[in-house]
């Protein structure tokens, strides 16, 4: 009988759910959701690539850029943690879905945050080297 | 007649949520005979726990997606032990929090699982709904619903503050009529009490031979637990197992559902337990030694043994997951039975192929 008043007060009640993506995802501030480089206080010291557990970032010293493949980040805060200068930071949000693999292109030349995006052929994980 | 029938279930089957097959021989409409297949799923993973100590402690919970935590506790307290130091205290009452949290996500997925193999798609929905509760709350103190990656080697990495520890509060206050209510259907409504009741029995004896541990086994009369022994703050707390004697399908829920419950009072328990003080220890130089250490998963006892050379590889890692030893105890349980009743005990058993394969 406990299930049937259960569902008659849930026919009267507001749905559960959201209307997602109309009215965005209740992610909370804490969320780990993407890494985002300030390049104007990178150093090239290779401690977030270095660190990464699923090989995600490639710092290329020369070319002044850092590298990240989205697919193969697991949003564990780990370069947040050992980057000495606090250039890495962590937003909630999540990054776009996308059709091939989507590397994210952060070098000194662009403002703070903002990065190139680049696709690599399909069913590739790393770009060619 | 006395010709029997083979009749394989899964591995892709619509009750199974993971890969696992069960060849049952049947004679009319009873199963006989049942023999479990496994290592559909095998993924090599204690191979690749053992190339680099510190990366894997965020490929442990990858192992599981449900049980996470517990397996990165596991693997984080082994390598703690090979170091010999001692986690900080808040560090494992925060440990206690998380683990808890996720042992009420892990049943009430079990919950809503056998609801919705049983044909009971609006209790289904309802364990999913008071589910995610529990998940918003633990992305909020963790930062992640499913994999947490809040446990390192030597603490945990997020603090819990006073307006996390109100928060917790809430949550659990909000959450407990929930599942006392959750808890009047699952006992008393007649469809389910019907499918699970006396069906897919296991005796005392028959669960001592089969070793199988967690809610399984305390669902069989045999009072076993983990959390006794005290790792983490679980010497801190009042401990109460959930202990039924039926061993049927019916006592194999209501065991998790009971532990819902005590989880909810576990997590009230710890938070006044927080004292001032870091949650953080920092452990110098590559581990040397071996290691070994057991949890309580929410499906049992989850032990881990680590081997380390002193150097970034370690020399083994060896998982004894819960459901490896919960699993084949369904080919003591499905003989007798009915094949309606095959996929209602299979899941009884909340089998976990990811933990199983590996």
């Amino acid at each position: 009988m406990s299930m049937l008043t259960s569902s008659f007060r849930n026919l009267f009640r507001r749905p559960f759910t959201t209307s997602y993506p109309k009215g965005g995802a209740d992610l909370p501030d804490t969320n780990r959701g993407r890494v985002l480089w300030d390049m104007s206080r990178c150093i090239f010291c290779r401690r977030c690539e270095r660190s990464c557990p699923t090989i995600a970032i490639i710092t290329d010293k020369e070319a002044k850029t850092q590298t990240i493949i989205r697919n193969r980040c697991i949003a564990c805060n780990t370069c947040v943690e050992v980057c000495p200068t606090q250039t890495i930071s962590m937003v909630p949000e999540y990054s776009a879905p996308d059709t091939a693999p989507t590397v994210h292109v952060f070098s000194v030349d662009l403002p703070a945050h903002q990065y190139r995006v680049e696709h690599l052929p399909r069913g590739e994980g790393r770009p060619p080297s | 007649m006395s010709r029997t029938t083979i009749i394989p279930i899964g591995p892709q089957h619509p009750a199974f949520l993971e890969p696992l097959n069960v060849s049952l021989e049947l004679k009319e409409e009873r199963v006989v005979g049942a023999t479990l297949n496994l290592g559909y799923n095998h993924r090599g993973m204690e191979h690749a726990l053992s190339l680099d100590y510190k990366k894997s402690q965020y490929l442990v919970e990858r192992v599981c997606g449900i049980c996470s935590n517990h397996h990165s506790a596991a693997y984080c307290q082994t390598v703690e032990a090979i170091y010999g130091v001692e986690v900080p205290e808040r560090a494992r009452i925060i440990r206690t929090i998380t683990m808890e949290c996720q042992r009420i996500t892990s049943h009430l997925l079990a919950l809503g699982h056998i609801a919705e193999v049983v044909g009971y798609e609006n209790l289904f929905m309802q364990c999913f709904r008071e589910r995610e509760l529990v998940m918003r709350l633990v992305n909020e103190i963790t930062g992640n619903r499913v994999h947490y990656s809040t446990n390192v080697i030597g603490g945990v990495k997020r603090d819990i503050d006073a307006a996390m520890e109100r928060r917790i509060e809430d949550v659990m206050s909000d959450l407990r009529p929930r599942l006392e209510e959750l808890h009047a259907i699952f006992s008393r409504d007649s469809t389910f009490v019907k499918r699970t009741k006396g069906i897919g029995k296991l005796t005392r004896e028959q669960a001592i031979d089969w070793c199988v541990v967690g809610p399984v086994a305390r669902a069989s009369g045999v009072a076993q637990d983990v959390r006794e022994d005290g790792f983490a703050a679980y010497d801190r707390v009042r401990l109460r197992p959930v202990v039924r004697e039926e061993g049927d399908c019916y006592a194999r829920t209501m065991v998790r559902m009971d532990e819902c419950l005590r989880s909810v009072d576990l997590i009230e328990e710890c938070l006044p337990l927080l004292k001032e003080g870091s949650v953080v220890l920092s452990v110098k130089g590559h581990p040397s030694g071996e290691g070994i250490s057991r949890v309580e998963a929410p499906r049992g006892e989850l032990m881990y043994y680590v081997k380390a050379i002193g150097k970034l590889q370690l020399d083994r890692v060896k998982i004894r997951t819960p459901a490896f030893v919960n699993v084949p105890a369904v080919q003591a349980m499905l003989p007798g039975a009915r094949l309606a009743d095959v996929p209602v005990i299979t899941v009884s058993l909340d089998p976990c192929i990811c933990c199983t394969d590996r």
